[in-house]
């Protein structure tokens, strides 16, 4: 750091006059006064607000620009996985892949469909479905209740076709089915319901 | 090909042999000669088997006389060959297809007239026609008038729709009717809809996941 002329620290303190001085003392004592004079100036507060208050009052980008931003914003991630933990992982989806969890019932074939029977038998202890998908033989397709409501059901796989069927109710009493609209006389004096299975994979 | 022609003709004598052993057991044993000889006849006249020893199976279970069993089969024997005679009617080539007499055949139990059936076959010429019968015979079922019910099918046929999409035709009236629309209204209001009537629902994911196999039948 240059050391500074006594004199000129005389003429600041106003102890010597200026014109005392050779003009290269005067120049750098007006330099100092200059220099002084605008570091005395006030800062431009008035200015600053503004620009921060038009921060605080610019919109706030959506919900969705925020996401894409977020995402768009290359990041470093470090994973630190131990081998046997990733080879456990690819052996888990691997497995539920080859085995799916959830996956319930019979496959069903291209020429296949499903019949939902339903009926409202309140007084009764069984009741099958007979009929000519199953050769009328009594007891092969049992309905169940299973909330004690009165109301039983049976789902079943068939091939796709008609068939004509009737509800056996404790194993004795033949009975329509009262929600088909198909009926059909059955030649021994009652009435056959129709069911028309679809193919399930239309 | 020889072979394959072989195997057609042996199909119904064989399936005519099953049907004593299917029989036997299941019907009283007075009605199984009797049976056993309908079902001989119609494979020698190639007419189905299959519905006349389900009509016998159904006697059985149902407890039925054997002599109520053989009248009930004599009729049926008598509807296949009605069906088999009406597709010939209608142009089809003898031998008809077992499928298509029982087609027939269901949609004439289930009272649709000759000429409406003559007039079905008529616009689909070739099978399967299941699916057309049914619909015509399930509008029937919901007192349209046949020929109405016919005409709208066929009118179903002419734009395209397929086969199987025929049976949401009938679904379709019929849920017009629930609406409150006339029967006349109904048809007018789905012909306007073809050929984009809804298509039934699928089955679904929980009802596949409850269905199951009906047991196979115990040896005999």
């Amino acid at each position: 750091m240059n050391a500074i002329d006594p004199r000129v620290h005389q003429a600041l303190d106003g102890e010597l006059s200026p014109e005392a001085l050779s003009p290269e003392l005067r120049r750098v004592v007006e330099w100092v006064v200059t220099t002084a004079a605008v570091l005395a100036a006030p800062l431009p507060l008035a200015s600053l607000e503004p620009r921060v208050m038009a921060l605080i009052r610019r919109p706030v980008p959506s919900r969705a620009r925020r996401l894409l931003r977020w995402l768009a914003t290359p990041r470093s991630i470090t994973f630190r996985v131990r081998p046997v933990w990733s080879l456990a992982l690819a052996a888990v989806v691997a497995l539920l892949t080859l085995f799916p969890i959830g996956r319930e019932g019979p496959d069903i074939g291209e020429h296949e469909g499903i019949a939902q029977f339903v009926g409202r038998f309140p007084e009764a202890q069984s009741v099958h479905v007979v009929g000519s998908f199953n050769d009328w033989r009594p007891g092969s397709i049992a309905l169940e209740d299973v909330d004690q409501d009165g109301v039983w059901r049976a789902t079943v796989v068939l091939p796709a076709g008609a068939y004509e069927y009737m509800f056996v109710v404790d194993g004795e009493r033949w009975v329509p089915d009262h929600l088909a609209e198909r009926l059909v006389a059955d030649e021994f004096g009652r009435e056959n319901s129709i069911v028309i299975v679809r193919p399930a994979r239309r | 090909m020889r072979l394959w022609l072989g195997l057609a003709l042996c199909a119904g004598p064989l399936a005519a042999q099953s049907a004593r052993a299917r029989l036997e057991g299941r019907v009283p044993g007075a009605a199984v000669p009797v049976v056993d000889s309908l079902v001989q006849r119609a494979s020698g006249e190639g007419l189905p088997t299959e519905p006349l020893i389900q009509k016998a199976l159904e006697g059985g279970a149902k407890q039925i006389t054997a002599p109520r069993i053989v009248a009930a089969v004599e009729v049926s024997l008598g509807q296949l060959r009605d069906a088999r005679d009406l597709l010939v009617h209608a142009g089809d080539e003898p031998p008809v297809t077992p499928g298509e007499v029982t087609t027939v055949a269901w949609a004439l139990r289930r009272g649709l007239p000759d000429p409406v059936v003559e007039r079905v076959l008529a616009a689909l010429p070739r099978p399967p026609r299941a699916s057309a019968m049914h619909a015509v015979a399930d509008l029937a079922a919901h007192h349209f008038d046949p020929d109405s019910a016919a005409d709208l099918i066929i009118a179903a046929i002419g734009q395209g729709l397929v086969r199987e999409r025929l049976l949401d035709v009938s679904a379709a009236a019929a849920h017009e009717l629930q609406r409150g629309h006339t029967h006349a209204e109904a048809l007018a209001l789905v012909r306007q809809e073809l050929p984009n009537v809804p298509t039934s629902p699928k089955p679904t994911r929980s009802a596949v996941a409850k269905a199951r196999r009906p047991a196979a039948p115990p040896p005999p």
